[in-house]
């Protein structure tokens, strides 16, 4: 299918399916990150002391904030930072696994190559050019950022008096039919009413009697 | 089989395997057999043109099961261990000729302005502003509270100026070295002509010289030696980028990277060690300069014997 995702065949004959994410929403997220880093910062400079010690032990904390933050968040917090569980993003290795110290390590550090000459510009033209949107991090260290998948709510199948087909359908026609009834809470009655005007030819009917019409045929074949 | 019938005969399949992965069922031994057959599941969903939402479902249920069951690793507590007394120097061995190259671009650069200087010292204010050449003169005068820092400073201020300036430096110069291994070098190469006119000034003047290489001479050990670490790392990288060999540019970059990871975890330990050895020992006035020099050349003689000899014949 080309809708753009990732598709890494496992040993048990299945497929995993990664959805890469884009260069604006890893923007959205390292703003976000930005943001709290910034404001940890500022909390830190004021709990510190006066003085020689507190200065000292901010710079110290500094160090561990500014390299460790991202690294600590990916490694223990399932390859999320704060940014990109905002925005719904994960980072995972190329084979789909949850990121180690190493990986983390290496395309945090390397950031520093993708920031290059000035402001991302490294990182962003790598991501344009590279099919997985990855930067130059993610090569070297070879992970990848991808869209963490929404928990799927399973829907009540459609209550109706279940018809027999006119014709027999296809798998995948059926398939369509039955995806039409489990979105149905999504769409709004007008909208059905002209997709059941469409499906003239398989019902008979036109408007909402042609929608009830495939209603019963859906109920026929799922139960 | 119509899917109401095949969702009830799997009902029993799909609550099990909720329970292992929501955690509510600790015993998770029987999750790879259910697992296989929660595959076979999704197959048939697919093959049998059931709703996408069920295949959906099933789908994430097999993302997840593959994760809790391949992403666990086992524990291996030495690693860290193991990685820096055998694979750390042993590493860095096989790459001698790179760190050859940036121990040139460091000590080499450093000697070539040092006698410039020697030559003529007027050459020093060519690198450094006449301001910043007085100011190195006051941080090592003999009376000076504590050496190498401008005024009063504490130890643990210094400590936190060091850790967080040196190394970020080691981690820009590994970072920065992906392109072709250029900047790493230009990193080296400048830290190289500071050294260079710093000690050249300081070693000229016969008030300062005595008190510059007691304080430098420990803490140097680790520092220069970290920095050329990391960098090498980088130049690693970054040469592979530009010559791969028989790798696609993309494995040759992960292939290296993962090589040459002790070698960064171990430059950036030896520069928090010198962080440590530079904030608390090395700029202590009451410390004799002679046992600033034992240790110093302990040190020295430490890290060389290491990467000489250490995890030799050990590495499988």
């Amino acid at each position: 299918m080309l809708d753009g995702r990732l598709s890494l065949t496992t040993p048990e004959g299945v497929r995993l399916l990664l959805t890469p994410a884009g260069p604006y929403l890893r923007a959205g997220a390292w703003a976000i990150d930005l943001a709290c880093w910034g404001s940890l910062l500022i909390v830190l400079r004021l709990l510190m002391p006066d003085g020689r010690l507190g200065q000292g032990i901010f710079l110290t904390l500094l160090f561990l904030v500014y390299w460790g933050y991202p690294i600590i968040c990916e490694v223990y917090f399932n390859g999320r930072t704060i940014g990109k569980r905002a925005l719904g993003l994960q980072v995972v290795r190329s084979d789909g696994l949850p990121v180690g110290w190493r990986q983390s390590t290496l395309r945090n550090l390397l950031i520093v190559a993708d920031f290059l000459p000035m402001a991302y510009v490294s990182g962003l033209l790598c991501m344009m050019f590279d099919s997985q949107f990855r930067r130059i991090g993610d090569i070297v260290a070879g992970t990848q950022v991808i869209y963490k998948e929404k928990p799927v709510q399973r829907a009540e199948p459609p209550a109706a008096a279940p018809l027999p087909l006119p014709f027999p359908l296809g798998p995948d026609q059926q398939r369509t039919l039955a995806d039409l009834f489990e979105r149905e809470a999504s769409l709004p009655p007008e909208r059905m009413a002209e997709l059941g005007t469409i499906a003239e030819a398989l019902t008979g009917h036109t408007g909402a009697e042609s929608v009830e019409r495939m209603r019963s045929y859906v109920a026929g074949y799922t139960q | 089989m119509k899917q109401k019938q095949f969702e009830a005969q799997h009902a029993g399949l799909l609550a099990e395997i909720g329970a292992i992965l929501d955690g509510s069922q600790p015993d998770g031994r029987a999750l790879p057999a259910l697992y296989r057959r929660l595959c076979q599941c999704l197959a048939l969903a697919r093959q049998r043109g059931y709703s996408p939402v069920l295949a959906d479902y099933l789908q994430q249920m097999v993302a997840e099961c593959h994760q809790r069951l391949y992403a666990s690793t086992p524990e291996r507590p030495t690693t860290l261990v193991r990685w820096m007394l055998v694979d750390f120097p042993c590493r860095v061995r096989a790459e001698w000729r790179l760190l050859l190259f940036a121990g040139l671009a460091l000590y080499g650069v450093a000697i070539a302005i040092a006698l410039l200087i020697w030559s003529d010292t007027h050459w020093a204010y060519s690198f450094m502003e006449p301001r910043q050449l007085e100011k190195m003169t006051r941080m090592y005068q003999p009376e000076a509270h504590r050496l190498g820092r401008g005024g009063s400073q504490g130890d643990v201020q210094m400590f936190g100026h060091y850790i967080w300036n040196n190394v970020s430096i080691c981690f820009r110069s590994f970072g920065a070295g992906f392109f072709g291994g250029i900047p790493a070098l230009f990193i080296i190469a400048l830290n190289g002509m500071h050294l260079g006119v710093v000690g050249a000034w300081l070693h000229l003047d016969p008030v300062t010289r005595p008190q510059f290489w007691s304080f430098v001479i420990t803490h140097a050990s680790f520092e220069m030696t970290g920095l050329l670490l990391a960098g090498t790392a980088g130049m690693r990288i970054g040469l592979s980028l530009l010559k791969p060999g028989r790798l696609s540019r993309g494995d040759a970059l992960r292939t290296s990277a993962e090589t040459m990871y002790p070698v960064l975890v171990g430059a950036a330990l030896m520069t928090v060690t010198a962080a440590f050895i530079e904030a608390f020992w090395s700029a202590s006035p009451s410390i004799p300069a002679a046992a600033k020099y034992a240790v110093g050349a302990l040190c020295w003689a430490g890290v060389i014997g290491f990467f000489v000899f250490a995890g030799r014949g050990r590495q499988h």
